[in-house]
């Protein structure tokens, strides 16, 4: 069993602050932290080379190091709990069973960074998770670690917990901090980035959950032990929420780097897939999907999982057997994205619901010839002229999915016998505008 | 949206001007400003929806993607977001395939859930739409009738046309001005913005997300502000359109005369839009300086007056007469006087203003002129208005025009002839006006049938602001020009310096002989002409307030 750095206190009842100290949590708190001064901080924290867990995979001790100091506003720290990604249930499992980890986190990135207000955004139907939020900070401030002069420093923060309404655009840092402020959840243009001018155009630091929750034992072990796991790369542990055609599906920590088999095989993961393996959606659904050969050669950290274009994402890892309908997951999904962008900007807005109602007219078998090329050539249009990844995130699958499966595809075309039918509008009548 | 959220840079005249490459060829532009501004100022017009030069800039419209380097080389970025810095390389359609599909795509989807319904939508022929469609679209449609339409519109107005198509909402009575036709809309965001940041009352928004988003007042609320109708000149398709001028007339009818809002001292710029020798319309004029893009409901609705109850005629003792002999009586009336009271006007042009006062001039001391104004000043507004209704007040200051109406009403049994010019002293205060009635003859000369003619003895209608050509100086000390509109009711009608001029047998033979005499009374006038003025007006050396 490999080492376990984030979820090593799940079912221990780790919810409870005296179980979670007496599992050495706070330890950071009272040992290391307050000696250690910002910027010895924000270095200890680039040499473990933890990457961001949300999904970008950014250095999190380079995104601190932007955060500008003395700029005569207050520096805010918004954890970004809005887990929205289909497939990805990581973050509600970890608020759930150790929140306490999550405060302790935030206590040291506050430390880091100045903060004296830090809120978490938490998806708005994570209601046990928000439960067991409130209760932690709750216990937290009687234990004097949250407020004014924590551990007898100068150092004074609040935590705010913040539920959602229930979009997945607020996933996206700017549009969360837009909601956070009261505003429609719609992401802004950049820049500025949110480290200069986020909340209340303050400066900002957003970071998902599980990044914030590797702090305490980082700091506990030192940033050496935490760089030895994983690749020299994507250096670590990683939490996989997997799901799908597998035997036992959940959340599973494992060192980056870990072969994807290994995760749906292994004996301390899943314990093998149910059925014929298809093939894997490795980092949520916006990731492409790998075929099942591919899934054989994938090892799961952030550059073996770029060389097979794909992305390790949030790491939420779904696996579909043989008996699956690929053009239906599809559908699925671009219904999903359609429904979820936020309607802001055109490609998105317009582009993600042209391309779900066509797909929507294949699956229901009045597909023609041509729909698929379509379907492509306005997924390839809305990836990278958004002002968000929304758009991008919906058309990484279609291309893949197509691209990768598109015998299922043209299978389900070819049932339409009126496939071949030229594209006039049935109610067309030359004329008809001036009878 | 407390960041995302800034005004343009625009260019100004003494911006840095540094190199940047522009498709290839190395081209100097304004340093900081916004690039689809810059591309502006060498000859490149970039397709757009959302940006507006004088609101922030959302971005959201994605229409007018260039490439620019950028840490990860070139890419798709929005020229309204990306500011000029020196040495950046810029690829437009021009040179880049990427950025005219990019655009070409935008295209496609704005028009896929838009209705096409050119032939009876009254934005037709200025819509941008299509505008950009020509300049950046061009696609054959795929769209098809299985795959349907999602036509924007909130629940409420949801319905299903006969086709059996779900449709959105149409022709929605928002307010007392506005019409909203939901399923038009490509939410831009302009109006919201406008309402929000230029308004300052949010009456608009932008409700329900992706596809399904469309734009609606809040419940039970209207769209209702002075400032209203702005929304339908910022909307980029027939999505908002205004009641005074849905269906008037086709746009491309219209021919335009660039002239000044008659009704308050900041003199907003304004086109007046004829055809067929009426005005159908008035528009803003963009002058960053008065006005920005924006003019207030009173004065867009001021173009109804011009053929509402004129005065096209000369009436005398209550009965019409031809203009030629009214004017010819009036004359004589005043060659005959024994003490003449002239009241100028500040709502009328500094042309008007000097005939004035050449006459009075010419007659020595019969004539005593008067001027001033019974009408209440309010405060301005911040965005289009002074909130002085007496649009040349400066202009009649400059050349001596006293302020001494109520001098006027002590004194009116010193005066056997009144003549009244341009104003409608009765109606702004008709307690203070009876006493003018001692005077026996009252001579008024008009636009409009209003209480003063009711109580002239002879009255002579002249042309109104629309229809003639001079100058008027507004609130900041700004000479600013009107042009003349053909929207006349009569051909016989003459501007007011020329009846003056005759009736003071002046011999004056166009308003140029006016704007001299007001050069000689007025320093600051010196070396203009109304060319010099120049569209924008021109700031008037030591007159500022």
């Amino acid at each position: 069993m490999a080492t376990l750095t984030v979820t090593q206190n799940f079912g221990k009842g780790a919810q409870d602050i005296g179980v979670y100290k007496s599992l050495g949590g706070y330890s950071s708190l009272s040992s290391r932290l307050f000696d250690l001064s910002q910027f010895e901080l924000i270095d200890l924290v680039m040499r473990s080379g933890l990457r961001g867990r949300g999904g970008a995979g950014f250095p999190t001790g380079m995104k601190w190091s932007f955060v500008p100091r003395n700029s005569g506003k207050p520096v805010y720290l918004v954890v970004n709990a809005d887990e929205g990604e289909p497939g990805t249930f990581k973050d509600h499992r970890l608020m759930l069973e150790d929140p306490h980890r999550l405060i302790e986190g935030m206590i040291i990135c506050g430390w880091a960074l100045g903060v004296r207000t830090a809120y978490i955004y938490v998806r708005g139907e994570f209601l046990p998770a928000i439960e067991a939020l409130n209760a932690a900070v709750k216990q937290a401030y009687e234990a004097g670690l949250l407020g004014k002069n924590i551990a007898g420093t100068s150092f004074c923060m609040d935590i705010y917990v913040h539920r959602g309404a229930g979009a997945y655009i607020c996933g996206e840092e700017t549009a969360l901090i837009n909601s956070l402020e009261g505003f429609k959840g719609q992401p802004r243009l950049k820049p500025p980035f949110p480290a200069v001018s986020g909340a209340f155009a303050s400066p900002t630091c957003v970071n998902n959950v599980e990044t914030l929750m590797a702090l305490p034992w980082i700091l506990e072990n030192g940033p050496e032990a935490y760089a030895k796991m994983g690749t020299p790369k994507s250096p670590g542990t990683k939490v996989f929420s997997v799901s799908g055609d597998v035997k036992r599906p959940g959340v599973y920590e494992a060192p980056l780097g870990t072969p994807l088999m290994e995760i749906l095989e292994g004996k301390d993961y899943c314990q093998g897939v149910v059925g014929t393996l298809k093939g894997v959606i490795p980092g949520g659904s916006s990731s492409p999907a790998l075929t099942a050969e591919e899934a054989k050669q994938a090892n799961l950290d952030y550059e073996a999982l770029a060389g097979l274009k794909t992305m390790l994402g949030s790491g939420a890892v779904v696996a579909f057997n043989t008996t699956r309908s690929v053009v239906g997951m599809l559908a699925s999904l671009t219904r999903f994205y359609a429904h979820e962008s936020c309607g802001q900007c055109t490609p998105c807005r317009e582009g993600t619901g042209y391309a779900d109602r066509i797909l929507k007219t294949v699956v229901s078998g009045h597909g023609r010839d041509g729909d698929l090329e379509q379907i492509l050539d306005l997924a390839a249009n809305f990836t990278s002229s958004t002002i968000c990844p929304l758009g991008a995130a919906d058309s990484a699958p279609i291309i893949n999915f197509i691209g990768k499966f598109r015998s299922e595809f043209d299978a389900v075309v070819a049932k339409n016998p009126d496939r071949g039918e030229p594209r006039l509008s049935k109610n067309f009548r030359p004329g008809a505008f001036w009878e | 949206m407390s960041n995302s959220y800034s005004k343009p840079i625009l260019p100004k005249p003494d911006t840095k001007r540094v190199v940047i490459n522009v498709d290839g060829a190395d081209v100097e532009v304004p340093d900081g400003t916004n690039l689809i501004e810059a591309l502006k100022t060498i000859g490149i017009d970039t397709p757009h929806f959302c940006y507006h030069q004088d609101l922030p800039v959302a971005g959201n419209c994605r229409q007018c993607m260039i490439e620019t380097d950028g840490p990860r080389g070139m890419g798709l970025a929005i020229a309204c977001y990306t500011p000029v810095r020196a040495g950046m390389k810029v690829a437009t359609d021009r040179s880049s395939e990427k950025v005219k599909i990019a655009r070409k795509s935008v295209m496609e989807f704005l028009l896929a859930n838009h209705p096409l319904d050119c032939p009876i939508c009254d934005k037709a022929g200025e819509c941008t739409l299509q505008d950009n469609y020509m300049a950046a679209g061009k696609h054959e449609s795929r769209m098809r009738d299985d795959i349907g339409k999602q036509y924007k519109g909130s629940p409420e107005f949801r319905h299903e046309d006969s086709k059996g198509q779900e449709r959105g909402g149409k022709h929605i009575d928002i307010g007392p001005r506005v019409v909203l036709d939901q399923e038009r809309c490509i939410l831009c965001d302009r109006c919201t913005r406008f309402m929000r940041d230029v308004a300052g009352s949010e009456q608009l928004y932008i409700a329900a997300r992706g596809d399904h988003a469309f734009i609606g007042t809040f419940p039970g609320q209207p769209l209702d502000h002075e400032y209203d109708l702005n929304v339908t000149d910022i909307c980029p398709v027939g999505a908002l359109t205004g009641k005074h001028f849905r269906f008037q007339q086709r746009v491309w009818m219209l021919s335009k005369t660039e002239t000044v809002a008659p009704d308050d001292s900041l003199g907003a710029n304004i086109t007046v839009e004829h055809h067929d020798d009426q005005a159908w319309r008035i528009m803003p004029r963009r002058n960053p300086d008065v006005n920005a893009s924006w003019i207030s409901n009173a004065t867009r609705l001021q173009y109804r007056r011009l053929s509402e109850d004129r005065l096209a005629s000369g009436s005398f003792r209550g009965t019409e007469v031809r203009l030629a002999d009214a004017i010819e009586r009036a004359g004589g009336l005043v060659q005959s006087a024994r003490k003449v009271a002239l009241v100028a006007s500040g709502h009328l042009t500094i042309e008007d203003n000097a005939a004035i006062l050449a006459m009075a001039g010419a007659f020595g001391s019969r004539v005593e002129v008067f001027g001033g104004s019974w009408l209440s000043v309010g405060a301005p507004d911040g965005i289009a208005r002074s909130g002085d209704p007496v649009a040349n007040r400066m202009g009649c200051k400059l050349l001596g025009v006293p302020d001494n109406l109520d001098d006027l009403v002590r004194r009116a049994g010193e005066f056997d002839v009144l003549v009244v010019v341009g104003h409608d002293l009765w109606a702004a205060d008709s307690a203070k006006a009876a006493a003018l009635e001692k005077i026996p003859e009252r001579i008024v000369l008009a636009s409009w049938h209003d209480a003063t003619v009711a109580k002239s003895t002879l009255a002579v209608g002249v042309r109104a602001w629309a229809e003639v050509r001079g100058t008027m100086v507004n609130c900041q000390g700004r000479i600013q020009r009107l042009n003349a509109a053909p929207v006349a009711p009569s051909p016989d009608l003459e501007p007011v310096w020329q009846v003056i001029s005759k009736m003071g047998r002046l011999d004056w033979s166009s308003e140029l002989d006016a704007f001299r005499f007001a050069q000689s009374r007025i320093p600051a006038l010196a070396g203009l002409n109304y060319r010099t003025i120049g569209s924008m007006g021109r700031i008037l050396e030591g007159v500022a307030p």
